[in-house]
């Protein structure tokens, strides 16, 4: 069997890790130490070659020595039959595996090396820093994961991969109004204590995560940012309607971050890759709303098999938003948790609330200052409320103040606003309405 | 005999004066029409030949040459047959000249009947630019033609009516003066001395009769009151179309001078007789599967496009995604410059297109995104692509916009009253009459640089605001004037001399929902 990552989670066609298997000696951290200029830029060259995964990577670079030393050997005459041959692993009795590098993969990686100049020269061009397993600000988590990337193409912050504290924030792409908030509110609580929000920059829960801690940091750029592991490459962006969202990520002191190469297109295979990165930078993962056979689902089994913790958002029974999660907790009920309030995650993950007190006791505290009229708007929105009709029913005010009390809360990320719609997001999405104390 | 008669005919939106000259001589009997006639006008023939024979009078068989000049224009339609018709009996002495004179636009039937033929208004003010005092008009366009001052008009039934009118050389009488036209009083009265009912007022639905949307209906009003661009997105059943009908009921009516060039507009485009000025402000629906021809305007007789009978109005796009591309990119030169000009090959002419768009749409191809409780069924990144659609230039160009949820059935069922169309419009009309009473004298959607920065006088704490709002908003200059112009609607609305910071607030409600979409969809 190939050692390789799969398309269907870490177990393969089993659906979640229900036992976390270790092997020893499969999992060794490489150890941190300096490396050449050179060498890393061999290295982003070669993860560059469409068909050679860390699994094939790690054999060559075994069997060959470095990652100069791979590029040397690519650009001989029989380079090609070579790298295959270098793609063989002793299998304990003299025998050698198959190779795991194809013909067409060598045939790529032949060509790479040749034109490893321009491939570097791009990948400065799109002003991006190659991070790799043999630096030292590698982020130390990842670096303790089966099969970690031999390189991450960053841009932004790389401080935030290594934050102290980091919490995967992770979910459906079509969550409902209650999922989004929940997301919101779970990320702004997070950014709040220090924490990372790590996330995949989809769109619906992992988007809201990611846009809660933006509108967050842009009032308080001490907490903490938040951090997107790209699907494909830096240029292919993907979605493509979250370009503004990817460089309001980097303008607050986060960072995105992909293991493939600039170019390379996102793909079925390269979602449930990616996944394990996600999990990977963080100590938890945390599933707000998933469907059966959701991506955000393998990440939680990529979580528990990284010996991480995961936690998940329970739904209704009825509620497909959450059929996966629930189903998840089902066959994983030894090891996932449930996230019950966000005051008990915060403190199951051990995290500190902020430095003005426990989350949830300042209930309307940011909206005092900023007026009457807004403060009654925030109140009702804390409240559920979420069309603008609702808002004017509720508090008996002018159509245009009510409007106007929304861009006030809004530009302030305090409310956010989707077709039509509002919810509390920011600071007032991380405190809880007035709400009786459920220790 | 030679003989020669002034006519017209319609070339877009204006007249054109067409010489008729008419030539009976001996020969190979036939009649041949020269000058560019198009096959409309080459079955002149046969119309004529008809009417003159069954209205009594002779159809000569002899050698009859027709001329058409000036002889490089190409003629179109049927309005030259009463003069082709008249230019024989002439040129056959079968009638004599008197010395009235007059310049002659109709159509015929085979039976001698005088036909209405679409334009009479702007044939008749080519006809006088050109000097001529007296025009003989189909009855049915008599109330049409004398609305341009200066004209005696006319109105015949039939071919004899008409070869009476210039018979007789004295009776001055039987032609009427041009209305006295009181314009901003609607004159009525005709010389057939029929009794003109008005139009009947097309079926508006008020706006009391749409519930809850409280934000959609406050941006069409500020939208309606400042001339701005306004799209409406949001699911099936939210109200998108019921809203948008109500506009009629809220557009003030047309000045003098926007009621003339309406009334143009309306005579040429081909509708029923017009019986008096046309005050009604247009409110123009095409179907998203209108051609760009029917748009913009064109075809072989460059008739105007819906751009053009919207001129002055309001031209609503329902389902804004579902236009052609190339439909909603022609829409871009007439809503920058207010007009729009068609080219084909050997003729090129300009319409007037000063409307005020207002769209509708889906927020994805399903309808679905964004409603709670309902799913989706669109794929990743389509409501993104669907809204994509509208082009970055089209954008621009739309000063408000509105994302309508659906109206939760306590709204429907408990909610207050929502207020009268006829509340709405007075405020509207007063905004409007605040904004051209100041210089440049435009609605403010149609106000830009330094006429909007002068007009836009910020108390100092908006100042502030604004600036601040365009930074969150990363607000292109474009958008930040946006902002201002729908902020001084506002304002206007409001009776302030000064945009204050809450006017700021709620024009910021409104900005692009595509320059915040991906965040907006995003979370």
């Amino acid at each position: 069997m190939t050692l390789g990552i799969g398309r269907a989670g870490p177990l393969g066609p089993t659906r979640f890790a229900t036992t976390v298997s270790h092997a020893p000696g499969r999992s060794r951290p490489v150890s941190g130490s300096g490396i050449a200029d050179g060498e890393r830029e061999a290295l982003a060259v070669l993860v560059s070659v469409d068909g050679v995964g860390p699994a094939t990577l790690g054999r060559l670079l075994r069997n060959v020595g470095g990652a100069g030393d791979v590029l040397e050997v690519a650009r001989r005459p029989d380079g090609d039959r070579l790298l295959i041959e270098s793609s063989r692993e002793p299998l304990g009795d003299d025998r050698l595996s198959p190779p795991s590098l194809t013909h067409r993969a060598a045939g790529t990686l032949v060509d790479a090396a040749r034109s490893a100049d321009a491939i570097v020269a791009g990948i400065h061009a799109a002003g991006l820093e190659i991070l790799t397993i043999h630096d030292a600000d590698y982020p130390p988590r990842l670096r303790w994961i089966d099969l970690p990337p031999h390189v991450l193409f960053v841009r932004g912050d790389r401080g935030a991969l290594s934050h102290a504290r980091a919490v995967a924030v992770v979910g459906t792409r079509r969550p409902t109004e209650y999922g989004r908030r929940i997301a919101a509110r779970l990320a702004t609580a997070l950014s709040r204590t220090d924490a990372t929000v790590v996330s995949g920059l989809a769109v619906g829960i992992d988007g809201a995560a990611h846009a809660a801690v933006i509108v967050h940091r842009d009032l308080a750029p001490e907490d903490g940012p938040t951090v997107a592991v790209l699907g494909g490459g830096h240029g292919r962006l993907f979605p493509r309607a979250h370009g503004r969202l990817a460089d309001r990520i980097v303008d607050t002191g986060g960072a995105l971050v992909s293991e493939f190469a600039p170019t390379t297109a996102p793909s079925r295979g390269t979602f449930p890759r990616r996944n394990r990165i996600i999990s990977g930078l963080s100590e938890a993962t945390i599933v707000v709303e998933a469907r059966v056979r959701s991506g955000a689902l393998i990440t939680a089994a990529w979580a528990l098999q990284q010996g991480r913790a995961c936690y998940l958002v329970p739904g209704r029974i009825d509620d497909p938003s959450s059929s996966g999660c629930l189903e998840f907790l089902r066959e994983a009920g030894g090891e996932a948790r449930i996230v019950a309030s966000l005051e008990l995650l915060l403190e199951d993950l051990g995290l500190a609330t902020g430095p003005d007190g426990d989350a949830s006791s300042d209930g309307l505290a940011p909206l005092v200052e900023l007026g009457e009229t807004a403060e009654m708007v925030g109140a009702r929105l804390l409240r559920g409320l979420t069309t603008v009709d609702e808002l004017v029913a509720s508090t008996g005010l002018a159509v245009a103040s009510v409007l106007a009390a929304l861009t006030m809360l809004e530009s302030r990320g305090l409310v956010v606003g989707a077709y039509g719609r509002f919810r509390p997001a920011g600071r007032l999405a991380g405190s809880e309405p007035a709400r009786p104390n459920v220790r | 005999m030679l003989a020669t008669l002034l006519s017209a005919t319609l070339l877009g939106l204006e007249g054109r004066v067409i010489r008729v000259e008419v030539d009976v001589a001996p020969g190979l009997p036939g009649v041949t029409i020269v000058g560019l006639p198009d096959a409309a006008l080459q079955e002149a023939r046969e119309r004529v030949r008809g009417a003159l024979r069954n209205a009594g009078f002779h159809h000569p068989p002899r050698r009859i040459a027709v001329n058409l000049a000036p002889a490089d224009l190409r003629k179109t339609g049927a309005s030259l047959d009463l003069a082709i018709a008249i230019g024989i009996l002439l040129g056959s002495e079968q009638i004599r000249p008197g010395t009235l004179r007059p310049a002659f636009v109709g159509e015929l039937s085979l039976g001698g009947e005088v036909r209405h033929v679409p334009g009479i208004l702007p044939m008749v003010a080519a006809l006088a630019r050109r000097g001529v005092r007296r025009v003989v008009v189909p009855a049915e366009g008599v109330d049409e033609a004398r609305l341009e001052r200066g004209v005696d008009v006319l109105a015949v039934g039939t071919i004899a009516d008409a070869v009476e009118a210039i018979r007789s050389t004295r009776s001055r009488r039987v032609f009427v003066a041009a209305q006295r036209v009181e314009l901003g009083i609607a004159t009525a009265g005709s010389a057939a001395g029929r009794a003109v009912e008005p139009d009947p007022p097309p079926r508006v639905p008020d706006l009391a009769d749409v519930r809850g949307q409280l934000e959609a209906r406050r941006a069409l009003e500020i939208a309606l009151a400042g001339g701005h661009g306004l799209i409406l997105i949001g699911p099936p059943g939210s109200g998108k179309t019921l809203l948008a009908r109500t506009i009629p009921g809220l557009l003030p009516p047309l000045d003098d001078g926007q009621a003339l060039a309406a009334t143009v507009v309306a005579s040429a485009s081909g509708g029923p007789p017009i019986r008096e000025l046309v005050r009604r402000a247009p409110f123009r629906a095409p179907h998203h599967t209108i051609s760009y021809a029917a748009m913009v305007g064109g075809g072989p007789r460059m008739s105007p496009g819906e751009v053009t009978l919207a001129d002055h109005g309001v031209l609503f796009l329902d389902e804004l995604a579902e236009f052609g591309r190339d439909v909603l990119e022609a829409l871009r030169e007439p809503l920058e410059e207010g007009r729009v000009a068609i080219a084909r090959v050997g003729r090129a002419t300009t319409f007037p297109a000063r409307f005020q768009l207002v769209a509708a749409m889906n927020p994805c191809p399903c309808g679905l995104a964004g409603v709670d409780g309902a799913r989706c069924t669109c794929g990743t990144n389509i409501p993104e692509r669907y809204l994509a659609r509208i082009s970055g230039p089209l954008r621009d160009r739309i000063d408000l916009w509105v994302l309508m949820p659906r109206v939760p059935p306590a709204a429907l069922v408990g909610a207050a009253q929502p207020e009268r169309s006829a509340v709405v419009a007075d405020r509207i009309a007063a905004a409007r009459m605040r904004q051209l009473a100041r210089p440049p004298g435009r609605l403010n959607g149609r106000v830009s640089g330094r006429f909007l920065r002068a007009a836009c006088r910020l108390s100092a704490a908006a100042e502030r605001r604004a600036v601040e709002l365009a930074e969150i908003e990363r607000l292109s200059g474009r958008g930040t004037e946006r902002l201002l112009r729908v902020a001084r609607t506002i304002a206007d609305l409001a009776h302030a001399v000064e945009v204050e910071t809450d006017h700021l607030e709620e024009a910021a409600r409104f900005r692009s929902a595509v320059s915040g979409l991906e965040q907006r969809l995003a979370s």
